[in-house]
């Protein structure tokens, strides 16, 4: 499976001990808080219980708000939903009365779809405009809680359910809430240790580049609002029956606001520390009383010290691994030679067409009817000023713009316009002229987002860390190690992205556009800002790519580079093909080299 | 150097500077003599504006830059301004819901009234095509002379130097003629210029002295006229071997 | 009837635009939409009861100093919630600060204050009517305000300046604008319009905590739907918006008219993001 030459790192992802040493943490607190009822003391009880409602709520939110990076600050309408629909089911005042968990699982599933309404706006709004959408939904439910007397008998409320033996008695209901935090844990640790967890994070902090590895943003925001919609109204009708009567009163904006805060102080992409956030800021209050009136302006206090003094959150202090200091000068050494194992020699004579393609912004056209075919194999270099239309066209290539006229054509399909997230199903991949990566994720996780359409498993099943989950995974993480081992970057594969320095973010790139195994791949200026010998050894690992049957368009402003490995070399200017041929032929054109030295 | 005034007006030691982690310019020493013409050549990519970026302050930069006698390593772009350096940036950006009177009068914001408007004509002056278009807003302009309006804009502080950032993109060639004869007239009126021109020819022949910049560094060093310039150029540009 | 429900929707309808202003102020100059727009528009009606009420300031006296006040929130807004974060703005952690800071103010007014609304001063010796000056006072302070920046804008070269620095924010530093002293300009003015939206509403909507987050939504409703920047688009939907709201009402209640405003604001924005003023959104690659 892995070479030899990546032994000690083959397994480095996770042994069985990180595993373990990576749950320790959480296992502890569900220890502590199973043994907490030893204690006795019953306002401690509610307390906690209180912690792990609460939590079950943030634990879903947090694949919102803290993976996905939607600021989501009214998810208590959802808290407020659920306990209604909890308290009025199980009262049996409206519909037939039924058991108070079957009210639950309806509360669910009422959550879930409410969930995507108020997530929906997130698909097409900008950030401030989604966080005032969620915030006034906020308002709205507690509104019409309070108007629809008949039903949630308005400002007089309605008794909270009442779960039955063995979860009557406090402890017991103390218990049945444990469990299903625990549950919640282990749930959204599963996703966040999968390939939806590593997309959410990707559309967080490299949108662009997740759709070109072929992450469908609306329909993964979606998933994921359903379940944190259907979590948090489940926790909502375990909040009802805590307080044993609910008046639209308790849902105030402040506990949004607790519910929003803990994650950010926790820290984005974490699950144990927006846990140690919901268990800190849910007690802080309880055992100062004095702080109880000033509670959530500290919360504000605290979320504006940590936005300007430590974006990471508690998580970032405790991630005490990426501390260690890096080897000072590193070498990037790729081994070509290790390509094979991730992408196995193919004679496919496969060809990408452009057809014609013109587009234009605000009446420049920034490309004119540019004709091009890159055959697998091949080499095939893009140069041409400023402005002449080269990352336009690759972009059109891609997908992030629909041309005007012509078309893209991969042999006999013609391939979507704006639809960016298809092309890595037709395993078309590309690098980004700054590199986009995950600078909170570690450079094998990066890597392992290329290798996104090739996950079998459904979100259930990563949920539930079912079987098929596993292998993907394996081999996930077996093919990443091998890329990076190819790029010559496996000695870093566990360090994150973002204390790499940017020759390396390159290669990370380009480890990541390996994953797909590519037909065609499609480098925007790979070489800018590397040192001569790193040029020299991302022409030869360029070199070896085409050769093993995949067709390359590189774009680059290093003339001697694309010289020296270009098979064809295409030259465009203000839009146009001005030239084609072999770098000999370019090399010797006067018109070319006119328009290069402005003549 | 036999061509430039024994002291220069502006002096660059061992400038670098970068996008995030991206290195562009490696340790560039430059100079600019009074009413010097200097242009700076080089491929696209080359970090040209970069460099005009990190001179006048607009972006980050380490290293040394003495400005009439003065250390402004640290200085803001108002800084600069006001010590008589101005750039005008690329693509000509101007404030196109602004008139053309008032496009000048912000070039000239923070000047005693009198001073100001006396130089925003003596700027017109210049460029009776954009005169004649005083008080229509700027998005009535055509593309050339919102470049002629850029340029007025930095002329009317009446900078020592002027750095001009491609000043003939996407100008018909009348039109370049048009702009690069005024800034030659503004040699003869004591301003020095640091020029970055795709067009070489036209750069070569107001130029006093050309820089070549290729991938972050000053490759090249060479009067205006020097004979063999052209082929230079290609070679630094293109690399040694012109086939293989 | 009619005149009452057409006067005081107007009136409301001026301080949702006035705070609709007060978000563009602010974004014009930073890029950043700030929610603590609806809270200086809060704390204009609290600070100004303060001052007349509680201290027994003269009402003119007691305006002066609220409009410094608000100058005053606008400054330290600046420079605590948004300067620090300008340089990653594509983060949006703008939104996560000035979110802090909104809460911030509308807790210590909470607890310093009162939780409960309290009256605000009549501010003129005219008696009640019709005319009530509590329905023309926001009105009168909406025109004076729209008069007041187009004044700045046309006729000044600090308005210019404004202007320019939201067109091409790297155009006007290159041009050796003060740019950073323009944006903390521009909040002090926008701090001064949002307590003069809560000082002229007073009496109508009490000094009262809990108007914060109303007005920041009500507020933000006319922006986002009128295009943001577009003060007139914002005057316009505000004045709509009030009128609406006033209207729904009397005739269907508050809730459902809460409901509807929520409903119509979420399905146009999801139809046209960029509102009914703006433009389409730039290039994202």
């Amino acid at each position: 499976m892995n070479d030899g030459a990546t032994g000690p790192l083959a397994s480095a992802g996770r042994t069985r001990f990180g595993r373990l040493e990576a749950h320790l943490p959480s296992v502890l607190l569900a220890a502590v808080g199973a043994a907490l009822p030893l204690i006795g003391d019953s306002y401690l009880g509610v307390i906690a219980t209180r912690a792990a409602i609460y939590w079950v709520l943030v634990s879903g939110l947090n694949l919102v708000v803290g993976f996905a990076g939607q600021i989501a600050i009214g998810w208590v309408a959802l808290l407020t939903l659920g306990a209604y629909a909890t308290s009025v089911l199980s009262a049996g005042t409206v519909l037939p009365e039924v058991s108070p968990f079957l009210a639950l699982l309806a509360a669910g599933l009422l959550g879930a779809i409410f969930g995507v309404i108020i997530g929906l706006p997130a698909l097409r709004l900008r950030t401030f405009y989604f966080a005032m959408t969620t915030l006034g939904f906020a308002t709205i439910v507690t509104q019409v809680a309070l108007a629809w007397k008949s039903v949630t008998g308005g400002g007089v409320g309605v008794p909270g359910p009442v779960f039955a033996w063995p979860f009557a008695s406090p402890w017991g209901f103390y218990y049945f809430c444990l469990g299903l935090a625990v549950i919640a844990t282990w749930m959204t640790t599963n996703i966040a240790a999968s390939r939806f967890g590593r997309s959410l994070v990707a559309i967080r902090d490299a949108e662009v580049a997740a759709e070109a590895v072929g992450i469908h943003k609306p329909s993964l925001l979606v998933t994921v609002f359903l379940f944190s919609g259907a979590v948090a109204a489940i926790a909502g009708g375990l909040f009802a029956s805590l307080q044993s009567y609910i008046t639209p009163d308790a849902f105030t904006f402040d506990l949004s606001v607790l519910f929003f805060i803990a994650i950010l102080i926790g820290g984005r992409g974490s699950i144990l520390g927006p846990l140690l956030g919901t268990i800190i800021l849910t007690a802080l209050p309880e055992f100062a009383a004095p702080l109880v009136a000033w509670s959530t302006f500290l919360y504000a206090v605290l979320l504006l010290v940590i936005v300007l003094a430590v974006p990471g959150g508690i998580a970032d202090l405790l991630d005490y691994k990426n501390r260690r200091p890096l080897q000072r000068h590193r070498e990037i050494r790729p081994q070509p030679a290790l390509l094979a194992h991730i992408m196995p020699h193919s004679e496919q004579a496969n060809l990408l067409r452009l057809e014609h393609l013109t587009l234009s912004f605000g009446g420049v056209r920034a490309i004119d009817g540019v004709e091009l075919e890159i055959k697998a194999g091949e080499v095939h270099g893009l140069i041409g000023p400023n402005g002449s239309g080269k990352t336009t066209t690759l972009n059109v290539i891609c997908g992030y713009y629909p041309p005007q006229h012509g078309l893209v054509r991969l042999n006999d399909k013609v391939l979507g316009p704006a639809a960016p997230h298809t092309r890595a199903r037709h395993r078309i991949a590309r690098t980004f002229q700054t590199p986009r990566l995950v600078g909170a994720a570690s450079v094998l996780e990066n890597v392992m987002i290329g290798g996104t359409t090739a996950g079998r498993a459904s979100f259930v099943e990563a949920l539930l860390s079912l079987p098929r989950q596993h292998r993907d995974e394996q081999q996930a993480r077996a093919a990443a190690m091998a890329a990076l081992a190819a790029v010559g970057l496996d000695q870093l594969a566990l360090v994150r992205a973002d204390r790499l320095q940017h020759s390396e973010l390159r290669f990370v790139e380009i480890a990541r556009a390996l994953m797909s195994r590519p037909l065609f791949l499609l480098l925007d200026e790979p070489a800018a800002g590397l040192t001569v010998d790193e040029i020299k050894r991302l022409g030869a690992l360029i070199v070896t790519i085409s050769r093993q049957g995949t067709g390359v368009l590189l774009v680059e402003h290093h003339a001697d580079m694309i010289f020296d490995i270009c098979d064809r070399v295409t030259v465009l200017n203000l839009g146009k093909v001005l030239a084609s041929g072999t770098p000999a032929e370019i090399r010797g054109h006067r018109e070319v080299i006119n328009a290069y030295l402005g003549a | 150097m036999p061509t430039s005034a024994p002291e220069p007006l502006l002096e660059i030691r061992g400038l670098a500077a970068g996008y995030d982690k991206i290195g562009v310019l490696h340790g560039i020493d430059l100079t600019v003599g009074s009413a010097e013409i200097v242009a700076l050549l080089g491929p696209n990519g080359a970090g040209k504006t970069t460099l005009l970026r990190a001179i006048s302050g607009l972006m980050p930069k380490s290293g040394h830059v003495n400005f009439a006698g003065r250390d402004l390593s640290r200085a803001s772009p108002r800084d600069m301004v006001r010590a008589g350096l101005v750039h005008v940036v690329e693509g000509h950006r101007v404030f196109t819901q602004q008139t053309v009177f008032d496009n000048l009068l912000l070039a000239g914001y923070g000047m005693a009234h009198r001073a100001r408007d006396r130089q925003v004509e003596e700027a017109l002056a210049f460029f009776p095509e954009i005169a004649a278009k005083r008080n229509d807003r700027a998005v009535t302009l055509s593309g050339g002379q919102q470049q002629m309006l850029a340029v007025a804009q930095g002329l009317v502080r009446q900078p020592r130097l002027l750095l001009l950032d491609e000043p003939s993109a996407g100008l018909s060639p009348v039109l370049v003629d048009r702009v690069l004869a005024a800034v030659a007239r503004l040699k003869d009126a004591g301003t020095a210029v640091l020029l970055v021109e795709q067009l070489i020819e036209k750069a070569l022949a107001i130029a006093d002295r050309v820089y070549a910049l290729v991938r972050g560094t000053i490759v090249l060093e060479a009067p205006g006229n020097a004979p063999d310039l052209p082929r230079r150029l290609e070679e630094a540009y293109f690399g040694q071997h012109s086939q293989r | 009837m009619l005149l009452s429900i057409v006067s005081y929707g107007l009136a409301l309808g001026a301080v949702y635009a006035l705070i609709g202003i007060t978000y563009n102020v602010m974004f014009a100059a930073s890029r950043v939409f700030s929610f603590t727009a609806g809270t200086v528009g809060m704390l204009g009606g609290v600070i100004g009861a303060l001052l007349i009420n509680r201290l027994g300031l003269p009402v003119a006296l007691g305006f002066l100093l609220t409009l410094g006040a608000g100058a005053g929130l606008g400054i330290i807004t600046e420079m605590v919630t948004v300067r620090p974060v300008l340089k990653s703005l594509d983060q949006h952690l703008y939104v996560l600060s000035t979110l802090a800071f909104a809460l911030m103010l509308q807790q210590l007014t909470a607890i310093e204050w009162s939780t409960e609304p309290q009256p605000f001063p009549r501010l003129l010796p005219l008696g009640p009517g019709i005319f009530d000056q509590q329905f023309w006072l926001p009105m009168l302070a909406c025109g004076v305000t729209i008069a007041g920046l187009e004044w700045l804008y046309r006729h000044t070269l600090v308005g210019r300046a404004f202007l320019a620095i939201a067109e091409d924010n790297y155009a006007a530093r290159a041009l050796g604008l003060p740019e950073q002293g323009l944006r903390i300009a521009s909040y002090a003015l926008a701090g001064m319009i949002g307590t003069l939206a809560g000082f002229s509403s007073g009496e109508m909507m009490l000094a009262y905590f809990g108007n914060g987050p109303l007005l920041n939504f009500y507020g933000f409703v006319p922006v986002a739907l009128g295009g943001m920047g577009s003060n007139r688009g914002a005057v316009a939907g505000g004045l709509a918006l009030g009128l609406f709201q006033q209207t729904a009402n009397f005739l269907v209640g508050g809730i459902f008219a809460s409901v509807a405003i929520f409903v119509v604001f979420i399905i146009v924005l999801l139809v046209r993001p960029e509102g009914f003023a703006g433009a389409a959104p730039a290039r994202r690659v």
